[in-house]
């Protein structure tokens, strides 16, 4: 230790510290659902295992309800910012977070699929009045503890703190104002989806290796994320996005660690996308997954994960622009056309909606590659558009799919899903309108998704991707017929499938995103008003 | 920046060995040795407080822990390194060496210039200027790392956490069940033998001798005899041992000394 | 193609028609479409699956009804456009608008003219008799309902279709008729062959969506709109290159919906489906589609020469294509639907001439309409009297046993060669004269066409209805039911009497303000023309009287046939073309992706789903196989990402 950092720890009288300066009131829902996290917690210790399951649902619901409510007010109060493109609102606490009109909508999103997400985590009507998480994890599975458990009716209904916390860290990525912050949202929001992976009920042992897989690639991936973080502090000499864009349009010099940073930056973000070559964990996971937590997590991680990209690379490498594009391109290309010609070969209705999961990664990677600012569609509004229709639709497709049982659990074989348009021809309606909506057919929120996207990437001369995109729309478009027609006409194997009766909750989650998914599709005008006004990224 | 450079090489070996050690104590082991390189190089920097926290967290808490978990598991478990993925290490090798090719070009590459900042940073002593940052700046990250804490927390109850399910039972409901299994079963309702009694040692390995010189199987552990490590505790060899040196001896009479081998596993069979 | 390039196209003609708002009867055009869509909606919901509700017993009532009401809406507007000034008869009316961003904006608006009235009384009035006849046709088939249900489904979108005034609009009225024939060819899908046609209905339809949805992206960036009538007036200011892009895309979306080489092959297996269903939507209305989209671009193609010459080569070699097919095929239906192939080859090359043959190519495609849809649903009734054979070879001496089938199929077989009086002639004869205006080489293609396509419509009129019987043993022909033979009836007077459509030039003025007209002088009178066309048509008929009428017809087609033959019989080997230049490379791909997923990364865990009974050991494989390999996967992955930007500041 050198003589400076000895005195450097007795010195004499250190200025005094000043208190931060945080707007609570602008930063509030974030606040509200962290507090719901904590009081679940709390919930979980002190209240009789009688109410606790129920109380847990309260809180988390009054919980995603009041920070909704207060998205709003937030969202309603931004100041608009004028400068080179339109915008509202600006960093906060410090600088660590950007309350822009983006992370405003992202953060309305974000809640409504929290909210859909909890209705389906409090289902316990399907697998004879106990929820879709296993009993006692910490149970050998199949072993007589667990079954002695069940009989107990003892339910894990930690699961609530934990979403709640995953959608706080969502909501933080997606308002992130620096690396740092980013990371540690990234983190925040992954944790408790890993936990809550390996809790399913049925078939616990695919559930724990989709844990497993998810945590191990995951910690892989942030690793990258964090070299790269790493990297770039190097370059720029600071976590801020706006020093960093500071200093990626000035500097000179050291091109190379930027670069490389990016690259390992933008691994991170693609891994939590699901983009190939960084997507091999996607069918694996969202199979093994408990289902309400493969919808949650469907939508959410993405829409969070997405909205972060656009932030930094935006943001951040805005200036770096025709450095990082041609890799998204690529990546975009690749993956549109691999989650789309994989998709066909599936025969897990789950592993199926995965890939398609992967395809629209690339569709929302060609929206990455439109414009920046102008009078038509924006990247970013047209992702954000694309988002909302994708998560609803997805929420609702997973929601449908905890419908559909055999005796053991879900049956998620598409050989076991012939007939079901004869066994409940709601349902079977319901699932093809999310299906449609998936391969971007005319009336639903699916088509007016994939236009603006394709409109903000030709808008920005990004072409080639557009072409891409229509042909992979096309390809994929023959095999969510196929599964049509396969639910409608195809003789059903046995007996066919048993659909379950689920209370009020699972079947408001259905018909919630069967409207948003045809309301999008014939009247998208206020939500596209919406995200238009949401301009462009604050720092 | 000599520092660096004998800190780093020692660093990347012990880090490889992190990896590539067979059994988990080295690995947990070379792991201290990359923190207590990394304390050093934090110090060397003048972050003497990060230095402190490095040695005192995670060199002295975080990996005192890893090593209780792998001695509760078992130190002499090592993980079966059989790769049945065809290509898999050639292609993780050759990855690993180009990435880190890559990535050391494009370190070296980078602009290195004097250290500029440092004595601004710590204008007010290092902790003072860490605190600045951590609770004025990076307040909200910080905050939300405690979100990141309870979630572990959280998480460690929900996986590992066995909840009682049915009253404690008591020594006389205990005492009940094993009389009952005494009569339905014949089961030996009191203590089982202790290891050792009348053996030649009385170590947990080495069974009780029954009067008759035979071995008592049940009075070692289960968990023992089904990794194979139960020693011979028969006085037999050791009797006639001793009498063939007392007689060989002569003069040193009385002296005892250990048989010429030690007593390998299982072959006690033709000493009985 | 020589003289079409010294056409200089006056593209402003049409393109300055203002569309009036609408009002009175014409604001209530909606409910055209608005009325089949709800009951298509009723019958398909309805009430729950298999039970035999009232929506069972009545449904096809319910169906024909919405069909029928949909026929009078359509009169009431053509009456009511009748009597509404020249410059006023193109009237719209926007219902909501759909999506609007920046300065781009899409309205659901009715577009209601000329063209969309003439297309409006074809699909309705049309469909209507069909709904009709499958009354009788259907009678005994269990899920009627449903059937009735996709009928009504089909008019609602190929009237969203025709009543389109923005290409997006329209887009999705065509992807609807794409998705009602897929379910309506596959509507017997316990056949294994017919869910196999649908599918390739379905596929081969894709790749011309395709360029119809290049081409209206194309628009959209060109122009900043995708309405009709903007885009029209816009392609005027546009380049020559841009105008030709547009057309080549339009017309590939027009070849896979009409089944123009090379995107034909689907249409022959179409006829899997019920016979109505190939009346109605593969020969009356939806395969007309194409020729309805080049003519309501009419706009686009006036600019670029290039993509009108595409579109005569495309109608000549389809119009040739389709008749030596139709020569060589021993299922009736089959014989017919190379016909239909050869007939919209006609009407694409009228369309594809300019203003001088889009009129002609509406004129045929309704006198089509009326006479095609008549004999396929003539031969239904001769399939329904023969258990649903197919084979003319085993037909033969019907016209006794089933009189009224017999007249109203001559009289579309009379139509359809052009014999005078009757409306093929004068429709066939317009495009053939026009043909020969402009361009000698495609006139004569549509003269040769002339002649094979008497000829093998006479074959299939001697093997049905003359010569011996050959019937099967349990066969007992008989006539059809009234309910099936009224609305073959009311064809056969359109197909006799609807010539009646240029008398004085009615439908060429009628069309003139949305098409634009032009006319070319023939070095020959016209009648000198028409005189070859008889005579050629003459020459046709009779050598299959010769080949036909006085032999033997085998029972069984024979195998020692010319290579011509043969390669008709196999559709021209256009299968054949599609497997090797299509099918197989993309199989290739699919199974290598699949291969690369299936095992290094799928294998795993479509293992795990049986391995899960296993226990412990599967699972511990997988855990420590499998998860490896991704990460390998991830780490490859970075390193080219990593490498791919350096790259990028190398470069």
């Amino acid at each position: 230790m050198s003589a400076v950092s000895v005195q450097a720890i007795v010195g004499a009288a250190p200025s005094p510290i000043e208190a931060p300066d945080v707007d609570y009131a602008t930063i509030s829902p974030l606040l509200i659902i962290l507090g719901a996290a904590v009081l679940g917690v709390l919930v979980e210790a002190f209240v009789p295992r009688a109410y606790r399951f129920v109380t847990q649902i309260a809180v988390a619901v009054v919980g995603v309800v009041a920070a909704f409510v207060a998205t709003v007010v937030v969202g309603a109060g931004l100041d608009t910012v004028d400068g080179e493109v339109t915008g509202r609102g600006g960093p906060t606490a410090m600088g660590s977070l950007s309350v822009d009109g983006p992370a405003v909508v992202t953060w309305a999103m974000l809640l409504f699929f929290g909210l859909l997400g909890v209705l389906l985590f409090a289902e316990r009507r399907l697998d004879g009045g106990l929820s879709a998480f296993t009993s006692q994890a910490s149970t050998p599975p199949g072993s007589a503890d667990e079954r002695h458990a069940t009989r107990l009716r003892i339910e894990h209904s930690e699961v609530f703190p934990l979403a709640m916390f995953a959608l706080g860290g969502m909501m933080f990525f997606a308002s992130a104002n620096d690396l740092l912050g980013m990371f540690v949202a990234l983190e925040v929001l992954s944790l408790p989806l890993y936990l809550m992976c390996g809790l399913a009920r049925r078939r616990r042992l695919l559930s724990q290796e989709a844990a497993m897989k998810y945590f191990l690639l995951g910690a892989f991936s942030s690793a990258f994320f964090l070299y790269g973080i790493a990297m770039v502090y190097g370059y720029a000499g600071s976590f801020g996005l706006a020093e960093i864009s500071t200093a990626v349009s000035s500097q000179i010099g050291g091109q190379n660690l930027l670069l490389a940073g990016m690259a390992l930056i933008l691994v991170g973000l693609l891994f939590k996308v699901a983009a190939v070559p960084f997507h091999a964990w996607t069918p694996d996971v969202y199979q093994g997954a408990p289902t309400p937590v493969t919808a949650f997590m469907a939508a959410g991680t993405k829409a969070a994960a997405f909205v972060a990209m656009l932030r930094i690379f935006f943001v951040a490498f805005g200036g770096a622009r025709w450095d990082w594009a041609p890799a998204v391109w690529a990546i975009a290309i690749i993956t549109m056309l691999f989650g789309a010609i994989a998709s066909i070969a599936q025969t897990d209705v789950k592993r199926m909606l995965a890939y398609s999961s992967i395809a629209h990664a690339g569709f929302l990677l060609v929206g990455m590659a439109g414009l920046t600012s102008g009078d038509g569609v924006t990247s970013v509004s047209a992702v954000l558009f694309y988002l909302v229709a994708y998560g609803a639709a997805a929420i609702g497709a997973f929601a449908v799919v905890t419908l559909v049982r055999d005796a053991g659990g879900e049956t998620t074989h598409l050989g076991r899903w012939a007939g079901l348009g004869k066994e409940s021809p709601v349902l079977a309606v319901a699932f093809t309108i999310f299906l449609l909506s998936f391969a971007g057919i005319p009336l639903t929120g699916g088509f007016i998704s994939k236009w603006s996207v394709f409109a903000a990437a030709w808008d920005g001369g990004a072409w080639p991707l557009v072409v891409v995109g229509v042909v992979a729309s096309a390809l994929a478009l023959f095999f969510y017929i196929r599964v049509v027609v396969l639910l409608f006409f195809a003789p059903p194997q046995g007996d066919g499938p048993t659909v379950a009766v689920p209370s009020p909750l699972t079947w408001s989650v259905v018909a919630i995103t069967v409207a948003v998914t045809i309301v999008l599709g014939v009247l998208p005008g206020p939500l596209l008003d919406l995200v238009q006004q949401a301009g462009a990224f604050v720092r | 920046m000599t520092a660096f450079w004998l800190l780093a090489p020692i660093m990347v070996v012990a880090a490889l060995g992190v990896v590539l050690s067979r059994k988990a104590v080295h690995s947990a082991l070379c792991l201290a040795v990359v923190m207590i390189s990394l304390a050093m190089m934090y110090a060397m920097q003048d972050a003497p407080f990060l230095f402190a926290v490095q040695i005192i967290v995670y060199t002295g808490a975080i990996m005192m822990l890893f090593l209780f978990v792998l001695m509760l598991v078992g130190v002499d478990k090592t993980d079966s390194l059989v790769e049945t993925i065809k290509g898999q290490r050639l292609v993780a090798i050759v990855l690993g060496l180009l990435f880190g090719g890559v990535l050391v070009t494009v370190v070296a590459q980078a602009f290195v210039g004097p250290v500029v900042g440092l004595g601004e940073a710590n204008a007010d002593g290092n902790v003072h200027g860490l605190a600045k940052l951590l609770f004025n700046r990076y307040v909200f990250a910080f905050e939300a790392t405690s979100a990141l804490l309870i979630t572990a927390v959280l998480g460690a109850m929900v996986l590992a956490h066995r909840e009682r399910l049915e009253p404690r039972r008591t020594q006389r409901d205990l005492a009940l069940e094993r009389m009952q299994r005494y009569a339905e079963h014949g089961e030996h309702p009191g203590n089982l033998p202790t290891p050792g009694v009348y053996a030649r040692h009385n170590a947990v390995d080495v069974p009780a001798l029954l009067p008759d010189g035979s071995t008592s199987e049940i009075s070692t552990s289960k968990t023992l005899r089904d990794r194979g490590v139960v020693r011979d505790g028969a006085f037999a060899g050791d009797v006639s041992v001793t009498m063939r040196r007392l007689e060989a001896d002569g003069p040193e009479r009385g002296r005892v000394e250990p048989p010429p081998s030690t007593p390998a596993r299982h072959d006690g069979e033709e000493d009985l | 193609m020589t003289s079409m390039s010294s056409i200089v196209l006056a593209a402003s003609e049409h393109a300055d028609v203002v569309p009036v708002a609408a009002d009175g009867v014409f604001s209530w055009m909606w409910l055209l479409v608005a009325i089949p869509a709800v009951s298509a909606a009723i019958l398909l919901i309805g009430d729950g699956a298999g039970d035999h509700g009232p929506l069972d017993r009545f449904g096809h009532l319910l169906g024909t009804a919405a069909a029928i009401a949909s026929f009078v809406v359509g009169v009431v507007g053509f009456v009511a456009l009748l009597g509404q000034d020249v410059a006023e008869r193109a009237v719209t009316q926007d219902l909501w608008t759909w999506m609007q961003v920046g300065g781009f904006d899409v309205t659901m608006s009715v577009y209601y003219d000329q063209l969309s009235a003439l297309f409006v009384l074809l699909i309705t009035g049309v469909g209507s008799l069909i709904h009709v006849y499958s009354i009788g046709y259907m009678a005994h088939d269990p899920r009627k309902r449903r059937f009735f249900g996709f009928l009504n489904l089909f008019i609602a979108a190929m009237l969203v279709l025709v009543l389109a005034g923005d290409y997006l609009v329209l887009f999705l009225g065509w992807e609807g008729v794409g998705l009602a024939s897929y379910l309506l060819i596959g509507f017997w899908q316990e056949k294994r062959s017919a869910a196999v046609a649908a599918k390739k209905a379905f596929i081969v339809n894709r790749v011309g969506d395709l360029g119809l949805a290049l081409g209206i992206m194309l628009m959209f960036a060109q122009f900043g709109t995708t309405n009709i009538h903007e885009v029209g007036l816009n392609v005027t200011n546009a380049s020559q290159s841009v105008a030709t892009a547009l057309g080549l895309l339009l017309l590939l979306g027009a070849c896979g919906k009409s089944a123009q080489v090379p995107l034909q092959s689907w249409l022959l297996d179409a006829m899997e489906g019920p016979t109505p269903v190939s009346a109605l939507i593969h020969a009356a209305t939806m395969v007309t589609a194409g020729v309805y989209l080049v003519v309501r671009s009419a706009a686009i193609y006036d600019l670029s020469e290039v993509a009108r010459t595409a579109v005569v080569i495309v109608g000549c070699v389809t119009l040739l294509f389709g008749a030596w097919i139709g020569c060589a095929k021993d299922d009736i239906k089959k014989a017919l639907a190379g016909s239909t192939m050869s007939q919209i080859g006609y009407m694409m090359l009228a369309a594809g001439l300019g203003p001088a043959g889009y009129a002609f190519a509406i004129f045929h495609l309704i006198t089509h309409g009326f006479f095609k849809a008549n004999m396929f649903l003539g031969a239904g009734s001769v399939m329904h009297g023969m258990n649903d054979d197919v084979d003319m070879r085993h037909y033969g001496a019907l016209r006794k046993l089933m009189p009224l089938t017999f007249i109203t199929f001559a009289m579309g077989y009379l139509a359809i060669i052009g014999f005078p009086g009757f409306s093929g002639f004068f429709s066939k004869d317009r495009i053939i004269e026009s043909a020969f205006a402009t361009n000698f080489w495609a006139g004569l293609a549509a003269l040769l066409g002339a002649g094979v396509t008497a000829f093998y419509m006479t074959r299939v009129m001697i093997l049905t209805f003359f010569g011996e019987r050959r019937w099967r043993e349990d066969v007992h022909p008989h006539e059809s039911p009234k309910i099936m033979t009224v609305p073959l009836i009311v064809l056969a007077a359109l197909s006799v009497v609807g010539g009646a459509l240029t008398f004085s030039d009615w439908i060429e003025d009628w069309l003139t303000p949305v098409t634009g007209s032009e006319h070319h002088e023939l070095g020959v009178p016209a009648w000198v023309i028409t005189l070859i066309i008889v005579a050629v048509v003459a020459v046709g008929a009779s050598l299959a009287y010769v080949l036909f009428a006085r032999r033997d017809v085998p029972d069984t087609a024979p195998q020692q046939v010319s290579v011509f033959t043969r390669a008709g019989r196999a559709d021209l080997y256009g299968d054949a073309v599609n497997e090797a230049v299509f099918m197989r490379p993309g199989q290739y791909l699919t199974r290598s992706l699949v291969y690369v997923d299936g095992t290094g990364i799928d294998g795993a865990v479509t293992g795990t789903a049986e391995l899960v009974g296993d226990g412990a050991r599967g699972l511990r494989r997988l855990q420590t196989g499998f998860v490896r390999t991704y990460a390998a996967e991830i780490f490859g992955g970075a390193l080219v990402l990593v490498l791919a930007l350096l790259a990028v500041n190398l470069a």
